[in-house]
């Protein structure tokens, strides 16, 4: 038995061929992106070996702290924002009326491309003629904020949409893991007296555990790493109270042809990745794992 | 939403009967509430497609413009390529998303079900591939393909596809392996299954609804790419539908009432798919026949 | 589930990568050196030979369909004059123009001809020798066909490495009805202007349209103040780093900046809107100015989209000149925009150098009624039906005492990236202009 669960030419077989190519497509890149950030370049002409210095000048560009601030804290909202995910999609999943359609339509708006979400939210978020001040100009605010522009605002206002953009993704993954419970296991606890809000405590959360400690490294991550909206929206203004680690990589490599540096940024925020993964696997660590029986 | 409203079956025992009636009151206003808003961008993107530039910004979200511009759907397919964009776009999306999940499910059996040292080091690996900001990789990626021969062959993009989604695809998959009872293997390898067909005949099978999920979310990230396009093709015959909407970019104008006509376009298949796909998720474990 | 040593092992995976990626690339570098260039070239240069020349623009059919006409005319007469010779067009739009143009530069893969920025964007294609000289042609059958000064924006120590297409100035559009409801002149004064974006403030109509969300657009009025103020030579200096940008002038300048904002003169929320929003602030009548380079003629005199009745109602007036100040009226800010290179690894370089010359040629004769685009090379407007608007331009733009290249343009990347930021920063009143003036400074003397 666990000589065909340990069979070395299997797993060879199913592991390296994606193995390969990972190494290949992305690994590469990744130890080349180290690379370049040991450098001078400005991705045109000769590179000029600086070993640390990039780091040196990131770990004291404030600049860059700020947006590695703006990232973790959009990596703490979207980890907040896991449970209302969660809720929903246990709503969604339970046995009411209509809840096929209702899991169709809520997750529609996945579907679109950044292009139009961000057009969608600018709309929204227009100082003079969007709908958000036009909505209330008509409850009786005298003076609504200019959600883009203020400084203090842009940011909450930035992340609304980036989490609304990626609730489909979540209650998706969450809806799939509920229905994946054997529904034999709920109808055993009924029939011994737990009422809904037990069922879904003690039983669905626990099954589904595995699957949600899972999202919170893909929000952690995707949430350190992200780019879109902000790069549409406000392209990380005014005055970079809106920048993010990823734009500002991106402003730093593109923009300001300083690709040795960018370089260094994109290495950086991989490593804390890495650390913000480890962390949350330690955390999250259980002895041992729940199955369904 | 509280602990009432999530009450299922409607046998409530008589004390509670009209709290149960109002919970469920307030419950489906909260779901229709929710819906409308979620449904809004569709019927926003169709409004939006019909403007010309001046109404998009001065008419109110909410409003269809008279005439509506129908013209910029015939502005779209007159642009030429858009016929072979969407083929392109069809064939990429499907093969890239087939790859990743097969192969991301092979990648996740192996190292959930199977025993030997270096799983969790590999499992560590496939992680880390996922940290990567995507414009980091766009120099490195452009000169290795061109290295290969492969810039300008729709090849990088499906290896580049297949490769960027893999880890979140293994990820995902993962959670779910994780809560499959290991006597499902265990009493198939008793009865003498060889290894293929207990994951390709009882595990692969048994993940339908997972397998859904990922490839919904292949296909969109998948369809909707537009970076590594730009970078790797040069030639209309490869590019993908993603390009149409940059035919609309000009150097000091944009025609946002046509892109939003591309935009509208190119969601259709996708929700076409999508609608399909998500009725699978339904049929879970149960479809998939199991032990009790 | 992971133990910390696999997580050691994979660290230590990675860096023992970096430094194999690292020898491995010292490899490949030399031998980049080593011309493995351009995509294109199907064959070695020959009178007759076949060739191809891969030519990358920004001007996609959809909506830049009168430049994108041109391009395929001039494409088609060149190739039926020359029927060895191919052209093999790539279009993306501007933002994808400029990311591709960058990851083919560091693969030495650029296409043959291609579209560039003036200055500052093209020194770094330049110093890595990607870029050709054209002085050849400048001085052979073009010799003079370009208006004064716009091809020294594409020359970096006495050579010339694109040909200009384009030639912009910016004044400020207004709307004429706007204006006349409240009895507004035509500011020539600094102190008269202020008077009107008071009157117009204090009457609830956004007075300025401005989107400052991409930066270049607010850089355009401190351009402006500071050319008024300090005189377009200070402000010339700052940027090439022989003044300083503490120059009290250009501080001065800085603080009219700020006092503009807080005297509302800007719509709401400029901060946060696109150029494209706020061009539209004034295209709809709600605010009643725009400065706004010529590229934006077409909407106001050509394109059906926007109404005829606002488009009978703009004018144009030129920045007004301040009193005690050094600029004069005829100063103005603009240049070229964009003009086409000639990659230096190209296998088919003679011809696509001839290529260019043929195209700029007829890209002169057709631009502006083709497509409403100000050509660089010289045209005879008496000869061609435009739009009265146009007109008026023209002979501005002949009577021009001095044209001041946006600084954005004019800046080295890293420089003109510190500009645009301490631009948005300043009009959000996030700096004080004495900071404002030193990080520029800073940025323009470590000179990248």
């Amino acid at each position: 038995m666990d000589k065909v669960l340990s069979n070395k030419k299997v797993i060879a077989l199913y592991i390296l061929p994606s193995l390969l190519l990972i190494l290949a497509i992305v690994y590469i890149p990744i130890v080349l992106t180290g690379y370049y950030g040991l450098n001078e370049w400005n991705g045109i002409g000769a590179m000029k070996w600086v070993g640390l210095d990039n780091y040196a000048t990131l770990i004291k560009d404030e600049d860059f702290w700020k947006s590695a601030g703006h990232s973790l804290l959009l990596a703490v909202f979207s980890m907040v924002s896991l449970i209302v995910y969660l809720v929903v999609a246990m709503v969604l999943a339970a046995k009411i009326k209509g809840a096929n359609l209702f899991r169709k339509i809520y997750l529609i708006p996945m579907l679109l491309s950044s292009v139009a979400i961000a057009q969608l939210w600018l709309k929204i978020y227009h100082p003079t003629n969007g709908i958000m001040n036009s909505l209330l100009e008509s409850l009786g605010v005298a003076n609504p904020p200019a959600w883009l522009a203020e400084t203090d605002l842009v940011l909450f206002a930035l992340f609304i949409p980036i989490l609304w953009q990626y609730a489909g993704f979540y209650i998706l993954i969450y809806y799939a893991a509920l229905k994946n419970i054997p529904s034999s296991l709920e109808e055993a606890a009924k029939i011994d007296g737990a009422n809904s809000f037990q069922i879904a405590w003690r039983i669905k959360f626990p099954l589904v555990m595995e699957v949600v400690k899972v999202t919170i490294v893909l929000a952690v991550v995707g949430s350190l790493k992200y780019f879109d909206l902000i790069y549409v929206m406000t392209d990380g203004g005014p005055n970079g109270s809106s920048e993010v680690m990823a734009s500002y990589m991106y402003h730093k490599a593109f923009k300001a042809y300083d690709f040795g540096y960018g370089s260094a940024i994109g290495f950086f925020l991989l490593l804390i990745c890495l650390i913000a993964t480890y962390i949350i696997r330690k955390a999250t660590a259980s002895k041992d794992t729940i199955q369904y029986s | 939403m509280s602990s009432t409203t999530m009450k299922l079956g409607g046998e409530a025992k008589s004390g509670s009967r009209i709290g149960m009636k109002v919970g469920y009151a307030v419950l489906y206003i909260v779901l229709i509430a929710v819906a409308v808003f979620q449904v809004y961008p569709l019927v926003w993107l169709m409004f939006f497609s019909l403007k010309n530039n001046q109404e998009v910004f001065n008419l109110s979200p909410f409003a269809l413009p008279s005439p509506p511009h129908w013209e910029n759907y015939s502005k779209v397919w007159s642009a030429g390529n858009i016929d072979t964009y969407f083929l392109n776009s069809v064939w990429i999306t499907v093969a890239a998303t087939v790859l990743t999940i097969v192969f991301g499910s092979l990648v996740t059996f192996a190292i959930t079900r199977m025993k030997w040292k270096l799983s969790s080091l590999v499992l560590g690996l496939f992680m880390v591939a996922m940290m990567i900001p995507v414009h980091s990789t766009l120099i490195p990626l452009f000169s290795m393909f061109n290295k290969v021969h492969l810039i300008d062959n729709p090849l990088s993009l499906i290896l580049s596809y297949v490769a960027f989604n893999m880890p979140i695809t293994i990820m995902i998959l993962l959670g779910f392996y994780y809560a499959l009872p290991k006597e499902v293997e265990e009493a198939a390898v008793i009865d003498g299954a060889s290894i293929h067909t207990v994951f390709f005949r009882i595990i692969f099978p048994m993940t339908s609804s997972v397998l859904a999920t990922t490839g919904i979310i292949n296909m969109i990230y998948n369809w909707n790419e537009f970076i590594f396009v730009n970078t790797f093709i040069s030639s209309d015959k490869f590019k993908t539908l993603t390009v149409g909407v940059q035919n609309f970019i000009g150097q000091y104008t944009t025609d946002w009432g046509a892109i939003g006509a591309t935009l509208m376009i190119s969601i259709l298949p996708i929700l076409i798919t999508f609608l399909f796909l998500s009725d699978r998720i339904v049929e879970g474990i149960a479809a998939g026949s199991v032990k009790g | 589930m992971f133990k910390q040593t696999k997580w050691m092992t994979v660290a230590l995976i990675l860096s023992l990568a970096v430094v194999t990626a690292a020898c491995g690339n010292n490899n490949n570098s030399s031998s980049n050196g080593g011309n493995t260039a351009s995509n294109g070239g199907s064959s070695e240069s020959g009178s007759d030979k076949k060739v191809t020349i891969n030519f990358m623009h920004l001007w996609p059919e959809g909506v830049s369909a009168g430049q994108n006409k041109i391009v395929n005319q001039i494409i088609d007469d060149y190739q039926k004059e020359h029927p060895n010779v191919t052209v093999k067009q790539e279009v993306l739009d501007n933002e994808q123009y400029k990311n591709k143009l960058k990851v083919l530069s560091a693969s030495n893969q650029l296409p043959d001809v291609g579209v560039t920025w003036a200055a500052g964007f093209l020194k770094p294609y330049v110093d890595g020798n990607l870029f050709t000289p054209v002085d050849d042609l400048l001085s052979g059958e073009l010799n003079g066909k370009f208006v004064a000064g716009t091809t020294e924006a594409y020359a970096i120590e006495d050579k010339t490495y694109a040909l200009p297409l384009e030639f912009n100035i910016a004044p400020i559009y207004y709307n004429k009805e706007i204006f006349k409801k409240y009895n507004l002149e035509i500011p020539t004064t600094y102190d008269q202007f202020k008077t009107v974006v008071k009157t117009l403030s204090d009457n609830g109509v956004a007075p300025i349209a401005l989107g400052n969300k991409d930066r270049w657009t607010g850089s355009l009025w401190y351009m402006y103040l500071a050319d008024r103020i300090a005189g377009q030579e200070t402000v010339a200096n700052a940027i090439t780093g022989k003044a300083k940008f503490t120059d009290p002038g250009l501080q001065q300048a800085a603080t009219e900046v700020q006092s503009l904002v807080d005297a509302n003169a800007f719509v709401k929320g400029f901060n946060g809107l696109s150029n494209e929003e706020a061009k539209s602030e004034f295209t709809n009548g709600n605010a009643a100015m725009y400065l706004m380079g010529t590229w934006d003629l077409p909407n106001f005199t050509t394109n059906e989209d926007i109404p005829q009745s606002f488009r009978d109602n703009v004018g144009f007036f030129k920045f007004p000149t301040v009193e005690g100040g050094k600029g004069n009226a005829d100063s103005w800010v603009g240049g070229p925009g964009v003009g086409l290179f000639v990659s230096e690894n190209s296998k088919v370089k003679d011809e696509a150098k001839a290529f260019v010359q043929y195209f700029v040629t007829k890209w002169g004769e057709k631009s502006v009624t083709g497509a409403g685009v100000i050509p660089a090379t010289k045209i005879d407007t008496s000869t061609l039906e435009l739009p009265q608007l146009y007109i008026d331009l023209f002979n501005e733009l002949n009577k021009a005492s001095s044209i001041t290249l946006f600084a954005d343009v004019q800046l080295p990347a890293n420089a003109a990236e510190t500009h645009l930021n301490m631009i948005q920063s300043l009009f959000g009143k996030a700096v004080k202009p004495d900071k404002f003036a030193a990080e520029q400074d800073a940025a323009i003397a470590k000179g990248n």
